[in-house]
């Protein structure tokens, strides 16, 4: 983590805990790791996520969300001067049945930035099983750069 | 052909798609259209309370496994991997998904699916998914 500065580590820290509501509060993510070269997320085992009636399956439209929510958190941290964000695109290809309880495990990275557009990919797997990919996801993101920092915007309230 | 009150009272005994919370309006054998409730829990943007993008797709994703497979016993039709654009901003309110299947054959289905909230002409989301058959 030593490549990125204390004032950003704050306010991911700051910005992950004041969510409050939507999604990425349901998911009960947890940071493992963040650099510029990407990010490790944890996200535990939640019945609510699964398709079946024994609870053990997770259905692929949750992984497809823990790809993008984590592709957007990569981009925060490896790309200054961001004040608005959008997902333009997503591919995910789900490579096998996520049958498990155990927790879910995503790495995501930026792979190349430019003025307008960011391109992500990303790994998901069962915590202790990195050798058995369950999904993998490549994205397109549209920034704006601006004043109004994407920080800003989040905490503040003030309209992106 | 199933009907519609046979298909949601087995969407019901999804978990997912009961933390969806959507509801299938009209089907047949290569269609499927649904509205999904919007909720707390659905929002990606909490400043704009824009829908997650995720959500969009999940639904979209749903609906899609529901116009190949709608008469499902234990679990939806096996996704095997999807495209989306996203077009425009979920705003908060009901959010619609509709499924084509553009192919069906032995083992494999193809299905687009575009997403609308008050003008089906203005797109949300536009998808496509496979699904494994066999």
């Amino acid at each position: 983590m030593a490549d990125i500065s204390k004032e950003k580590m704050d306010q991911i820290a700051q910005m992950w805990n004041a969510r409050g509501k939507g999604l990425i509060t349901h998911m009960a993510l947890e940071i493992e790791e963040v650099s510029s070269k990407g990010v490790r997320i944890r996200m535990p085992f939640n019945p609510d996520f699964c398709v079946d009636a024994d609870q053990t399956l997770l259905h692929g439209g949750i992984l497809t969300a823990l790809l993008d929510s984590v592709f957007g958190l990569a981009n925060f941290v490896s790309i200054e001067g961001v004040s608005t964000m959008a997902t333009l695109d997503l591919r995910v290809d789900y490579l096998r049945a996520a049958r498990s309880r155990a927790d879910v495990i995503v790495s995501a990275h930026c792979f190349r930035k430019t003025r307008h557009i960011a391109f992500n990919a990303g790994s998901i797997w069962f915590d202790g099983h990195e050798d058995a990919e369950i999904a993998r996801g490549t994205a397109s993101f549209a920034l704006t750069r601006g004043d109004v920092s994407l920080f800003e915007a989040m905490t503040e309230g003030k309209a992106s | 052909m199933i009907d519609l009150q046979t298909v949601n009272a087995n969407l019901s005994r999804v978990p997912f798609f009961r933390f969806l919370n959507f509801e299938v309006q009209s089907l047949d054998s290569l269609h499927a259209v649904a509205e999904m409730t919007f909720e707390t829990r659905h929002i990606g943007n909490p400043v704009m309370e824009h829908y997650h993008g995720g959500i969009i797709a999940s639904f979209m994703e749903a609906t899609a496994a529901i116009a190949v497979h709608p008469d499902f016993t234990e679990v939806p039709a096996k996704p095997i991997n999807l495209t989306v654009d996203y077009l425009r901003p979920g705003v908060k309110g009901p959010l619609y998904a509709r499924a084509n299947v553009t192919r069906k054959g032995r083992r494999i289905a193809s299905v687009s699916v575009i997403s609308w909230q008050t003008d089906e002409e203005k797109t949300i989301a536009e998808g496509l998914y496979h699904f494994l058959l066999v």
